[in-house]
């Protein structure tokens, strides 16, 4: 089974991780077992797609459509940051920031990390998830204050705190699922694949109150405003790849979550309950982050509020609910992974060249450095949903099947807070992409790795719009099938 | 016997609002987490249940005896001011936590379905529990008192687990254990890297990230 692989290789890598001392040897090891780890998910994904559901490990591992979807997501923002951080380590190894020991502990966590986003999608216990998601944190907040600067370590200690506070929330919510199924008369269990099956004969008043805190604790992690607080401070913080992998996977490890548990809601209370909470923290989220992004000064948190604001469109999509929006969010969960990592990617490289976050006092970043002054360009149109890049479709996706339910309240403002955004970045990266090179700033080239990182990621944002048309039914016959549970 | 065990656990948690320095706090968790051991090892023999020794037994070694001990160890090792720096004065926090009993009984009444008394208190003190850590979270500003705060709501949730649903699977139970100590140890490093930067715990001065 592919799933063995998957969740093996990056503990594998984690514990070669502290044998091999060379950082340059290790980094390449470490990109080759992930492409090994990024096939292996593919794989995963037709054989899933054709059998519909799998069990494995005595039961602990409960596959279906939606947990290899996220799986596919996370195999490949994993397998593209292992290939930026070969290139970035080894520029700050050889700068001096860090030491070839601390590049070796860069690497240890950067796989335990891996390996805990890998599980969450994966157990069928919905107590398991808790305790994965909750790994997640704890090992990613080493990667917040990987610098150890009063910066980092303020903005880990925020996130580990605020995170782990939502998620007991969301402890609670587990436990109040786990009791209407007790009281139900059946057998205590926690497993997703046993409570699913019977949903609708659950407690519903209970089950209300469960999706509360259910919605309340993972939406911490998710990043859903007003809940969002940590999330700028800790992406913009931590270490250029990390920051990609936290923004562009780890806030989805908790729509995941969320998502599992609506999908019991959706077939015990009824549709509308579950549609209007997603919708409502969808929309504050937008008109959050859209209000921190037109007066945002700091590149590293312009993005991190730009995933606020994508985490918002994804609820909303959800909360549309018909087959296309369902689709639309599905897809856009993917290609705000992919093009996020990008942005986050070029952010990376922006930064460690000028030695500084504000954008104020960035300039000329093409003239600088040619490469990643066109792609973060290029990436810039991605992100606020130009066509032809993948995310416009799948807005467009999301705004349509607004249209066509009948919510034009729903669409207009989603067209508006968009609209307002894409202002936002045009404004700011404009001046900071374009003007005169900076006195003593000599023009730098990327090394091939990093490259290679861009390429993967750029052709990912790029050939969905080609491919689309053919598998679109696929997608809605997913779809479909997904919020039949 | 279980009014009398759920009685002294309501009591340890006023005594951890009203407490104004950290030896105080720490000890009156490690009374909390007493009594939940007393009140699992309780169910345990009454039930006969292998595992549910075995959880009482963990709690035991891990909330009454180790995290204490590592929560002990750093304010030794940090030396700073074992002042919790309370944003609300005890008696004013008490009436608060007061407040919280009565809003968590009405809680708990309105979302069981069956009225029977004990039920209702165990879980109205669970809920109870959980409010008291948020509030001690949020009103205290030394970093530990935030780690004191997240544990108990976690104490809150386990009284909740063991009694509306029987308690959590096993191996959930002890992953979620685990999960605990792992993530006390992790809070702990990361109290001393931000005492060696910043020279103090305060929570509340930690603002150098805004917009």
């Amino acid at each position: 089974m592919e799933i063995f692989l998957i969740l093996g290789m990056p503990l594998l890598l984690a514990i070669s991780s502290l044998s091999i001392r060379k950082q340059r040897v290790f980094g390449i090891v470490n990109s080759i077992g992930h492409l090994a780890v990024l096939l292996a998910g593919i794989n995963l994904f037709k054989s899933i797609i054709t059998k519909g559901s799998a069990k494995a490990f005595l039961g602990f591992i409960y596959l279906d459509f939606l947990s290899v979807f996220f799986i596919f997501v996370t195999s490949i923002i994993a397998f593209a940051v292992s290939l930026y951080s070969i290139g970035y380590i080894r520029k700050d190894v050889a700068q001096g920031v860090i030491s070839e020991k601390k590049a070796q502990v860069y690497y240890l966590f950067f796989n335990l990390f891996c390996f805990s986003m890998f599980v969450v999608p994966a157990v069928d216990n919905l107590g398991m998830l808790w305790v994965a998601v909750e790994m997640t944190t704890l090992i990613s907040a080493f990667l917040v204050g990987f610098y150890n600067s009063k910066e980092s370590v303020e903005a880990a200690w925020k996130y580990i705190i605020i995170c782990s506070v939502g998620i007991i929330f969301a402890l609670l919510g587990t436990i109040l699922f786990s009791y209407a199924f007790s009281i139900s008369g059946l057998s205590k269990s926690l497993n997703w694949s046993d409570i699913a099956p019977v949903a609708h004969i659950l407690d519903k008043d209970i089950l209300k109150v469960a999706f509360i805190f259910i919605l309340v604790g993972y939406g911490t992690k998710a990043g859903l405003a007003p809940m969002h607080t940590w999330l700028p401070d800790a992406h913009s913080q931590a270490v250029a790849p990390i920051s990609a992998l936290l923004s562009g996977v780890l806030l989805k490890m908790a729509v995941y979550a969320i998502l599992r548990f609506g999908m019991i809601i959706i077939k015990s209370v009824g549709f509308s309950y579950f549609a209007h909470l997603m919708i409502l923290f969808g929309i504050i989220s937008l008109a959050i982050s859209s209000g921190f992004i037109l007066v945002q000064k700091d590149l590293k948190r312009l993005l991190a509020y730009s995933s606020i604001e994508h985490i918002g469109i994804i609820s909303i999509g959800f909360g549309l609910g018909s087959p296309l929006a369902i689709a639309g969010a599905l897809l856009h969960i993917f290609n705000h992974a992919v093009t996020k990592s990008f942005m986050f990617f070029g952010a990376g490289n922006i930064v460690s060249v000028y030695k500084k976050h504000n954008m104020n006092t960035i300039r000329g970043v093409i003239r600088a450095m040619p490469f990643t002054g066109i792609m973060v360009l290029l990436g810039m149109f991605a992100l606020t949903g130009f066509p032809p890049f993948s995310i416009f479709i799948s807005e467009i996706m999301i705004l349509t099947a607004a249209f066509t339910n009948g919510s034009y309240a729903i669409a207009a403002l989603l067209l508006f807070f968009l609209s307002l955004i894409f202002g936002a970045f045009i404004y700011h990266f404009g001046k900071m992409l374009f003007g005169k090179l900076p006195k003593g700033m000599v023009v730098s080239a990327e090394p091939l790795s990093k490259r290679s990182a861009f390429l993967f990621l750029l052709f990912l944002i790029c050939v969905l719009g080609i491919v689309l048309p053919f598998i679109k039914k696929d997608l809605l016959w997913f779809a479909q099938r997904l919020l039949q549970g | 016997m279980y009014g009398i065990i759920l009685f002294t656990v309501l009591v340890s948690t006023y005594l951890m609002v009203i407490a104004k320095r950290m030896p105080a706090l720490i000890r009156g968790f490690r009374y909390q987490s007493f009594c939940l051991f007393v009140f699992t090892w309780v169910i345990a023999s009454g039930h006969r249940q292998p595992d549910l020794f075995v959880v009482a037994g963990l709690l035991f070694v891990l909330k009454v005896s180790l995290i204490p001990y590592l929560l002990y160890q750093i304010i030794k090792k940090i030396r700073v001011s074992e002042d919790l720096g309370l944003f609300i004065n005890p008696q004013l926090s008490l009436v608060w936590a007061l407040v919280f009993t009565y809003l968590s009984w009405v809680f708990s009444v309105s979302l069981l379905i069956s009225h029977e008394t004990v039920l209702t208190s165990m879980l109205a003190i669970a809920f109870f529990i959980v409010l008291a850590g948020l509030f001690l979270m949020i009103t205290r500003m030394s970093a530990l008192a935030q780690i004191i705060g997240l544990l108990v709501m976690e104490n809150g949730l386990f009284l909740l687990a063991s009694t509306v649903s029987g308690g959590m699977p096993f191996f959930v139970e002890i992953a979620i254990f685990f999960d605990v100590f792992v993530s006390v140890v992790i809070m702990g490093l990361f109290v001393h890297r931000i005492n060696k930067l910043f020279t103090h715990i305060d929570v509340n001065k930690l603002s150098r990230l805004k917009g």
